[in-house]
């Protein structure tokens, strides 16, 4: 397909206009085409930009006036969204709510301003086209120098590549949520749950499991996925080269469906730089989760001439990837993949019982990460647990006493908590606590407890505030080490001033996992009333994840600053993931009229509802936004 | 000139702070020579440094071995940085300790804590190690460092940020010796 090839190149070789001294022109094409998707285990049809399954990587400066031509070589609508690019409402790209998407064999033109630098991804956001593969890169040079150095820079675009296309993958789910699952827990699994906790509390746990629609299992609702870096399974293995002792930028992106995954490079630590395109004060890392539609630029400094390999491994531990930094002289070098961690249980604290309780107090306090061996956490923890008897605690799920009557089981239980709740607890290695174990200190893999009793944050990880106490899915690195928590996020140079929101937003995260509906505050999207903010308010918005399952939730149009209790530090992103069982507070400046798009970005669990339309009333018009860019299409419906 | 916050002062102040219990023990890069060669001496030349967020400029020193250099560091940037000189191993195992202070709320994105530092050792029972191979500078001030690198340069030897993360983001800079 030669003249695939023609557009590839001129998208990566933009046609530059007459540079003005602060800001110049660009031109760029995309064309949006069926591709064969291609990997170790399986052959299918699917989409991809300018023809191809590697991803496209657009090149834009800041300042930057960019137009790029997008035309639709499929045989349905199509759309392009810029995922995290602050643009005019009209040229978002989301059929609906921008504009009405692109036909078949036509071209839209969209234009907008580069007002940001950074790291981010663009998207279909029409039918099951992304998860089918129609996904890129953008990497946006700024036009001041970059807080940091590095020698080598590269894009690494991770997409869980399914066997089954989209549509197909939702009329299964559709028909049967655990279609997908297969990490289904057996009688004999049941049996072993007996021996180790007594008979009656591993059935009273299946009984709590069977209220909520879900297993512990229910990490991943799609798997038997193949991961590909850069449009490359571990076969293909995509490579990274470089000289002994260079920095190496990489730009980490998911632009998965479903899957939430776990980046290291054994032998290399990692230095985060940016965070959702946005640079933040650095931190260096064993490990890092990348959560659907997040990005993390990272730097590392491979000293040693021989190869390392990039593993991304899935969060449920169904599948994993391998790519490869290489010296020169050693392109071709596959370093061995080592086996997939044991698979996560989500336990009772992800059950999400748990929310008559403030949270808030969890997902503030001490976001250093110290006390972890103290009582008030893992006396949260309690409130879902199986108490001693083998009881449950009832309904605190819906319960407007459950409140208190949690804070009475803290109170209570504080230091007892290892004679029930010893029972409950998975460890995120996949082995259970012994019943006699105390939550606090028995946490898994190194790092060391201080005279004074606090615990060091590089030990902490097992303790991450952005996960339930006693979650099944508290990440650990898996050499050792730290492990990146959204509270190590702190902004290099803050967006906005800090100030007081105007008002609190609350948006429970719901869902039907028996009928696969996903929804927020009970109410699907279909059936909701758009959500009305006022331009220049700054709205707090509380998330309250009711679901087993973390969703990452994105709004369109403005940026989205994560309260992690650093104040004017606190990061600004563009996603933000919400573990089961536990609230999270973020803030939004309201400064983009227009009507937005704010959704979880699991593309099922958006398509199955949760998914909200924003309007921001007042302020300038957005029909007064910029130029209004020239449709080629017709305005059809 | 103003000396403000530096490391060799906060190491004083916490050894002010206790019974002082001797430093000797880990101390490296301290008043004895050190693979990177030791402070003082006296020095025929000045060289500026800058520091901002998150860089040194310049990025690369030419010296000739067994020189006497005084830097003269001026910070740009909105958070407190380093300028410290040593090998490899010296800067990692300094990093290790910055790491601790910051856990202990000791390092603030903007200096050091004096308070927590005072907590810190109480709790700790042990102050920190001296470190006269290096300055820290908060923001919008200069220090100076007066350096003697050795007559024999085997490893080489950098300049390099201790607050956790900068290093990694690129807060690394050269010393080299040609001919060597």
């Amino acid at each position: 397909m030669s003249f695939n090839a023609t557009l590839r190149a001129l998208a990566l070789a933009p046609v530059l206009g007459l540079p003005a001294a602060t800001a110049f022109a660009g031109d760029y094409a995309l064309t949006i085409d069926p591709v064969r998707v291609e990997t170790a285990d399986f052959s299918r049809m699917g989409v991809g930009f300018n023809g191809s399954t590697e991803p496209t990587v657009l090149r834009f400066q800041e300042g930057e006036e960019v137009t790029i031509r997008v035309t639709n070589n499929l045989s349905e609508q199509s759309s392009v969204h810029w995922h995290g690019i602050i643009l005019p409402p009209d040229q978002d790209g989301v059929p609906g709510i921008s504009f009405p998407g692109i036909k078949p064999g036509e071209t839209f033109t969209y234009r907008f301003p580069i007002e940001q630098a950074g790291t981010y991804w663009f998207h279909s956001h029409s039918h099951f086209q992304e998860p089918d593969g129609a996904y890129g890169a953008i990497v946006i040079e700024p036009t001041t120098r970059e807080p940091y150095r590095y020698d080598r820079d590269y894009v690494v675009q991770v997409a869980d590549a399914h066997p089954h296309r989209g549509e197909r993958i939702w009329r299964n789910l559709k028909a049967s949520p655990d279609y997908y699952n297969r990490e289904q827990r057996t009688l004999m699994d049941l049996l072993s749950d007996a021996s180790e906790k007594g008979l009656g509390t591993a059935l009273a746990d299946r009984a709590a499991w069977g209220d909520m629609r879900m297993m512990p299992t229910d990490v991943e609702d799609v798997q038997g996925f193949t991961p590909v870096l850069n449009g490359k399974d571990t076969a293909g293995n995509w490579t990274g080269v470089f000289e002994p002792g260079q920095r190496v930028r990489l730009r980490l992106i998911n632009s998965s469906a479903m899957t939430f995954f776990d980046v290291r490079i054994p032998g290399l630590k990692m230095t985060v730089v940016a965070a959702d395109g946005l640079d933040v004060q650095p931190v260096t890392v064993d490990e890092l989760r990348l959560a659907v539609a997040e990005t993390y630029d990272v730097i590392v400094r491979p000293t040693r001439a021989e190869a390392y390999p990039i593993l991304f491994e899935s969060m449920g531990r169904t599948a994993m990837v391998r790519g490869t930094l290489a010296p020169e002289g050693q392109v071709g070098a596959a370093p061995e993949v080592p086996p997939l961690r044991p698979s996560p249980l989500l336990t009772m604290a992800d059950m999400g019982m748990m929310h008559g309780m403030d949270h808030g107090d969890m997902v503030h306090g001490n976001m250093g990460g110290g006390d972890m061996g103290g009582g008030s956490m893992a006396g949260m923890d309690h409130a879902g647990h199986v108490m001693p008897d083998g009881s449950t605690m009832a309904g605190a799920a819906h319960d407007e006493n459950a409140s208190s009557a949690a804070e009475k089981a803290m109170g209570d239980m504080t230091d007892g908590m290892a004679a029930g709740g010893g029972a409950g607890h998975v460890m995120p290695d996949g082995s259970t606590m012994a019943g006699d174990a105390h939550a606090g200190h028995a946490m898994p893999a190194g790092g060391h407890v201080m005279p004074d009793g606090t615990t060091m944050a590089g030990a902490a990880h097992a303790s991450d505030p952005f996960y339930a106490p006693g979650s099944g899915l508290t990440p650990t690195a898996a050499d050792g080490g730290k492990f990146l928590s959204y509270a190590d996020l702190k902004a290099a140079a803050p967006l906005f001033p800090d100030r007081e929101a105007t008002r609190e937003v609350e948006l429970r995260l719901t869902g039907n996992m028996e009928r696969y509906i996903w929804s927020i505050n009970g109410v699907k999207y279909e059936d909701a009333p758009p959500l009305r903010l006022q331009y220049g308010e700054r709205v707090r918005f509380k998330f309250v994840n009711e679901t087993m399952m973390t969703h990452p939730m994105h709004l369109h149009g403005m940026w989205t600053i994560l309260d992690t209790g650093s104040g004017q530090y606190d990061p600004i992103k563009h996603t933000v993931s919400i573990a089961p069982g536990t609230t999270v507070y973020t803030e939004t400046e309201v400064d983009a009229p227009g009507e937005w798009a704010f959704h979880c970005h699991l593309s099922y669990h958006m398509a199955g509802g949760m998914f909200r339309k924003v309007i921001v009333e007042g302020g300038p018009r957005a029909s007064a936004a910029p130029a209004a860019p020239a449709h080629s299409h017709s305005h059809g419906g | 000139m103003t000396v403000l916050t530096s490391a060799r002062g906060l190491a004083a102040a916490l050894l002010l702070a206790s019974a002082a219990p001797a430093l000797a023990a880990g101390a490296h890069g301290g008043h004895g020579a050190s693979p990177a060669g030791m402070a003082g001496g006296t020095p025929a030349r000045t060289v500026e440094i800058v520091l901002d967020d998150t860089f040194y400029e310049p990025e690369s020193v030419d010296v000739a071995p067994g020189e006497t250099i005084r830097f003269r560091i001026r910070n740009a940037g909105a958070l407190a940085h380093e300028f410290g000189i040593g090998t490899m191993a010296m800067h990692e195992a300094h990093q290790a300790e910055m790491q601790m202070l910051a856990d202990h709320g000791v390092l603030k994105p903007t200096g050091m804590d004096m308070a927590a530092a005072k907590a810190m050792q109480a709790s700790m029972g042990h102050g920190m190690h001296d470190m006269s191979n290096t300055v820290l500078v908060a923001p919008g001030k200069t220090a100076e460092l007066v350096w003697t690198f050795p007559a024999h340069m085997g490893e080489p030897v950098e300049f390099a940020c201790g607050v956790p993360g900068h290093a990694g983001a690129g807060m690394v800079g050269m010393f080299h010796a040609p001919g060597h």
